[in-house]
């Protein structure tokens, strides 16, 4: 730790990787987790292979990986990813920058609450997926329908996770803050905010996995890419190693951004690490 | 010095019935604590210790009543007309009447607080603590980090700056809240059970440790405790409380010159005698519920 904390520039970067490597692709190392994922993977080489599932409709391992490099060389595979992800981290990212300060004020303050939360309370258990007809009227299909259905999948589980976090907060440490003359917004960025930190990554990594949902919804509406695109395309040719690979993929990302997201909660809640 | 003048202050609480009702945790409390003075709040729990220890600190605005410390108010007093309250409530529409301001930093008074178990800041290492203490009281930064560690060597925690509460022990935990309350230099120290978590021996080890800062410095030190040798021990006087509603039952000056022995008969005959009076206490507690 106190390494770490000296060294600076590429090194640390480095060091950094390193450690959200070792944190991350880690977990697949160990013994126990392999000797049960080796022989699935063997079986989902040679069953279909030795004929017992029929290849037809369940591709070996082989034939996705195959698959998986025709479409990244004659298909624009990672144009599609890309641009389902920049819409994604579009949606993601203006989500968390209203959902965390609105849930933050909601905790902190009875007379905010009382005007906004039965709004939300109202708004939220609209299922998304609702949302698609008005959004298309509104917005046409698009860029900024896309982004609108991901935002409304992302934006409730980390606002109401914050508030709930922030609303939590032990009134004792409120208490000691203010009697060394902490100002409202001192106790939000240092009392409140640590206090929910926990909530709020886990409330991040829920967004992820609605968002996700969000963007297949949304591109299963028209538009000419995307990886919910390339799914909608599997599905009318029925194709079944492109879909799976589409799957792989979805699964990849999901997994990447939850642990990016375990990852930031190591490096900041330090607190916790050891306890 | 800190004056309590009648204090009261009632609660709303929702009873089992689901009805509202007032509950009285604190009910006509006067007192006058002296300048370098250590007063123990005693009593069983449930008896508006905390709550007048909040009140003192201006945490909790009284229903009745004003603290003075040093002459001038801890809290504006609640209005009693129609149109104060009016005023009143335009101005604390978005900011608690508790509050210290919305963007300054500003403590109120000469205050410290010291609670049991929620004292410091788990996101915080040791002397984060200390600075954050520091800074609210202005020093400037560049002169921080040497007082925080100062007053950390002060309290026996030299060597684990950079540690986290959650890698200390209990008591280490409590000798950083008291670190962090004396790094501000301040007048008055509010303890609120700040020994109950600890084990006897340390409990015992912090009590000195407390007496020799507090000969060293002067302060006020008020003490909320339900452990009655310790408030013998440590106090000039033991102001106990009896519950429902929280008044003072009675006063116990103790004019045992320092050090005290904990085996000091003088000690054990006023202990003793508290102790008597809590059983006396309980007891018709138990004949009115029956
Ligand atoms: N915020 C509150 N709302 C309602 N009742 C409270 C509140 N704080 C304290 N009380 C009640 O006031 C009484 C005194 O509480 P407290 O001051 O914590 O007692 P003590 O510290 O002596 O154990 C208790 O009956 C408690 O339930
Ligand atoms: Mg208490």
């Amino acid at each position: 730790m106190a390494e770490t904390y000296e060294t600076r520039g590429l090194r640390r970067v480095f060091l950094e990787l390193w450690g959200f490597i070792k944190n991350s692709v880690g977990n697949f190392f160990s013994l126990e987790f392999l000797s049960l994922f080796i022989p699935l993977l063997l079986l989902w080489e040679f069953l279909p292979r030795w004929n017992i599932l029929p290849e037809s409709l369940v591709p070996s391992l082989s034939t996705v990986a195959e698959k998986f490099w025709d479409m990244l060389l004659h298909r624009d595979l990672v144009f599609h990813i890309a641009y389902s992800m920049s819409r994604f981290f579009t949606a993601f990212i203006i989500a968390v920058v209203l959902a965390v300060p609105i849930g933050l004020l909601m905790g902190w303050n009875l007379k905010i609450r009382a005007y906004l939360l039965p709004l939300w309370q109202l708004l939220s258990p609209i299922p998304p997926p609702a949302w698609v007809p008005i959004t298309i009227i509104f917005f046409g299909i698009g860029f900024r329908m896309h982004t609108f259905l991901m935002f409304i999948g992302i934006f409730y589980p980390v606002l109401f996770n914050t508030y709930q976090g922030i609303k939590d907060t032990d009134p004792r440490y409120l208490a000691s803050a203010r009697v060394f003359g902490a100002s409202e917004f001192t106790l939000l960025r240092k009392i409140y905010f640590w206090h929910a930190f926990g909530s709020i990554i886990m409330s991040l990594k829920t967004g992820v996995a609605m968002g996700l949902v969000m963007l297949l919804i949304g591109e299963s509406y028209g538009g000419r890419a995307g990886i919910g695109y390339l799914l909608g395309q599997a599905k009318d040719y029925f194709v079944i190693p492109e879909m799976v690979v589409c799957m792989a993929i979805l699964g990849f990302i999901g997994w990447f951004l939850i642990e990016v997201l375990k990852y930031v909660e190591i490096k900041l809640a330090v607190w916790k690490v050891g306890r | 010095m800190i004056e309590a003048r009648s204090i009261t202050k009632f609660f709303s609480v929702v009873n089992e019935k689901g009805l509202a009702e007032g509950l009285t945790a604190v009910l006509n409390v006067s007192l006058t604590i002296p300048d370098g003075k250590i007063f123990s709040l005693l009593g069983p729990s449930g008896c508006g210790k905390s709550t007048f220890l909040e009140i003192l600190a201006g945490l909790q605005a009284p229903t009745d009543g004003e603290i003075r410390i040093d002459g001038s108010r801890v809290l504006e007093p609640l209005p009693s007309t129609r149109k104060e309250m009016e005023a009143y409530k335009r101005r604390y529409r978005f900011i608690s009447p508790v509050a210290n301001g919305v963007f300054r930093d500003h403590p109120k008074h000469d205050i410290a607080m010291i609670f049991q178990d929620y004292a410091v800041f788990p996101w915080m290492t040791a002397i984060q603590n200390v600075n954050f203490a520091l800074k609210l009281h202005k020093i400037p930064r560049a002169q921080r980090n040497e007082r925080a560690r100062f007053f950390l060597n002060r309290v026996g925690l030299a060597g684990v700056e950079h540690k986290y509460p959650s890698q200390l022990s209990g008591g280490m935990r409590q000798r950083l809240a008291l670190a962090r309350a004396l790094s501000v230099e301040p007048k008055i120290i509010l303890m609120d059970e700040p020994f109950a978590a600890v084990d006897a021996l340390t409990r015992e080890r912090l009590q000195d440790d407390l007496l020799k800062i507090w000969g060293e410095t002067g302060v006020i030190i008020v003490m909320v405790t339900h452990d009655a040798p310790e408030a013998v021990y440590l106090s000039d006087e033991v102001v106990i409380f009896s519950p429902g509603p929280g008044t003072i039952r009675n006063r116990i000056s103790i004019d045992i010159p320092r050090p005290r022995r904990r085996s000091d008969p003088e000690i054990i005959e006023i202990q003793d005698r508290i102790f008597a009076m809590l059983q006396y206490d309980l007891d018709q507690e138990s004949e009115y519920s029956i």
